[in-house]
């Protein structure tokens, strides 16, 4: 079981990546808020308590991968990288600038502690196997984590790659998929058929959980047990609410992409104020037991 | 009459000699390993021999995944089924990551003739030079097919190699100088410049010296590696002989002769002719052929350079 101090420790921190996520808006007038919102305890899990990754030492071979599938989800990437300390922070004010570093898509080229040139979807679960392939037939003790959204599923080349991570035994890799149930057109089940998920991953030899995707400790736990099947590759749905943490945008289609008005960046503040408030009496009582 | 050897044979017998000396190759099969020459890679390195099954997509990015991690993937099948199936895959996995991975699309051009525009690539070119920093290859000889799969291997960053299937004349002795980005000039002239490409660099072999024969003074030029485009070399010969005709298994658009004619029309304007397959899916039958076809045997090339030096 997580310490409970640590835990408040790393919601303080998710807290920190959502503020740094609408600095990001703030800066580039707009954004793929929705699924970055959705995603940021996933993202918090991993880089402060999963990932064995050093920000000084980007390119250190022996780190863990992170691969951003969901390339669109760049926002939540950034704002934690910056967190962790990979650049300075003030490079979060450069969103939408001619040749910023942070693009709208990211860029291993352009940015420290990014691992893939995501953005076209369905890409990034087969690069992600072939790290893990890579890393297996080095007997690295690095392991693979793959970022993916749900709407993004209805791309054929993920099953390919879903399949061969199966058929070459790939359990150095586990799987996210951020379900936060919405994409550009509308509820995903109603755009394509997905579900039921767990069951087509597990048809496709995946060992397959399904958790709340804000839970931070059932994140760290549930990875832990890493692989779940030895001898296959481990595959989380994570059951998250689109723009979590905006109360006038969640769970609304149209801040899948955000066109930032003042008077919702105003609503946007308030409502992180609100969760830092209620962090804090957290913590107040968590310290007074 | 020159040897003729198989290109997938001496494709695979290169890759395995990289291979002994070069622990970091591994070789990816789309259920395409012992029709593109690698079964003998498969026997002797089986662990470091991937099955993928018939998924070209996906293959193309665990290469890019696989060389993140230091491995030099080599991934050969059905030259369309590499190129324009996954060309996203080829374009961001490979190109905008700038992976060392090395394309192999064999049985390209008209060479799988009797199974039709599905199978044939007369686009690749086209459509992968377009990719920043990816390296083109199509050698015309099995001398310089081995010579480019070392060269490949030696070169860090993603490349494409195209080679054909029926079994194809040596043109070059085993000491041939290669080098990636370099045509060679396989004879001096100076009535007109003749740029031969791949599977057809032999007919314009033959084409030229039919020429001589007619009394014309031809330099031949073969541009293996058709990007980076050997500049210095091309435009050498469009000074020196004023004429330029390519001749490439290839659709015209996009090909060799639009290399060459994007680089000669900004920088030395001559008068071309381009050499290739018009816009429109080619038919099936026979290789030699079909090759007819499309005015791609020795005696048509010399023909028509004939009729492009009259006019």
């Amino acid at each position: 079981m997580m310490d409970n101090n640590e835990l408040l420790k790393l919601e303080s921190t998710a807290l920190n990546i959502r503020r740094n996520i609408l600095r990001l808006i703030r800066a580039g007038q707009a954004g793929h808020v929705g699924g970055a919102l959705s995603s940021v305890e996933i993202l918090t899990a991993l880089y402060f308590n999963i990932l064995n990754v050093d920000p000084k030492n980007p390119k250190w071979p022996l780190r863990d991968r992170f691969v951003l599938s969901a390339g669109h989800k760049c926002l939540v990437l950034y704002s934690a990288l910056a967190e962790k300390g990979f650049f300075d922070k003030s490079v979060l004010d450069t969103y939408g600038d001619l040749d910023s570093i942070i693009p709208g898509h990211p860029n291993m080229h352009k940015l420290p502690g990014v691992e893939t040139n995501t953005g076209a979807l369905g890409h990034g679960l087969s690069i992600a196997g072939g790290m893990a392939l890579g890393l297996r037939m080095d007997k690295s003790p690095a392991k693979v984590f793959v970022l993916m959204g749900d709407g993004e599923l209805a791309e054929g080349s993920n099953w390919e790659a879903a399949s061969a991570a199966s058929m070459h035994k790939l359990d150095n890799l586990l799987v996210f998929v951020d379900r936060n149930k919405l994409q550009i057109s509308g509820p995903t089940v109603d755009v394509m058929s997905y579900e039921p998920l767990d069951e087509r991953w597990r048809s496709f030899g995946w060992s397959v959980r399904t958790i709340d995707g804000h839970n931070i400790a059932a994140i760290i736990n549930n990875v832990k047990d890493m692989p779940f099947e030895k001898g296959k590759p481990s595959l989380i749905i994570a059951d998250t609410i689109k723009s979590k943490g905006l109360s006038f945008a969640e769970e609304k289609v149209n801040y899948h992409y955000w066109k930032a008005t003042p008077e919702e960046l105003e609503l946007a503040e308030n409502d992180l104020d609100l969760i830092e408030k209620e962090l804090k009496e957290k913590i107040e009582r968590s310290a007074g037991k | 009459m020159n040897e003729m050897k198989d290109p997938r044979k001496t494709f695979g017998e290169a890759l395995l000699e990289a291979a002994e000396k070069n622990p970091d190759i591994v070789a990816l099969s789309a259920d395409s390993s012992s029709g593109s020459g690698m079964g003998a890679f498969f026997s002797r390195f089986p662990e470091r021999h991937f099955e993928f099954g018939i998924m070209e997509q996906g293959v193309i990015g665990f290469a890019s995944g696989l060389a993140t991690t230091g491995k030099i993937p080599v991934f050969a099948a059905i030259a369309p089924f590499v190129t324009a199936r996954p060309f996203e895959m080829f374009r961001n996995d490979l190109g905008y990551m700038d992976q060392n991975v090395k394309v192999v699309g064999r049985c390209a051009g008209l060479t799988y003739n009797q199974l039709g525009s599905t199978h044939h690539s007369i686009d690749d070119v086209a459509i992968i030079r377009t990719i920043p920093g990816v390296t083109v290859i199509n050698p015309g000889d099995p001398v310089t097919i081995k010579k480019a799969v070392h060269a490949m291997i030696e070169h860090i960053g993603p490349c494409y190699l195209k080679i054909g299937s029926p079994k194809m004349p040596v043109l070059y002795p085993e000491d041939i100088e290669f080098k990636l980005g370099k045509g060679i000039v396989m004879q001096e002239g100076s009535d007109v410049t003749l740029i031969g490409t791949g599977t057809v660099l032999s007919k314009a072999v033959d084409a030229a010296k039919l020429l001589k024969k007619a009394g014309i003074s031809v330099r031949l030029i073969d541009i293996h590696t058709i990007k980076p485009l050997d500049r210095d070399l091309i435009l050498t010969a469009a000074r020196e002989t004023g004429k330029i005709v390519t001749v490439e298994e290839h659709f015209v658009a996009g090909g060799l002769g639009s290399a060459v004619a994007e680089l000669c029309s900004q920088e030395h304007p001559v008068k071309m002719k381009m050499i290739g397959l018009p816009d429109q899916y080619a038919s099936n039958g026979p290789y030699e052929e079909l090759l007819g076809k499309y005015g791609l045997q020795s005696d048509q090339i010399c023909e028509t350079i004939i009729k492009f030096l009259n006019t």
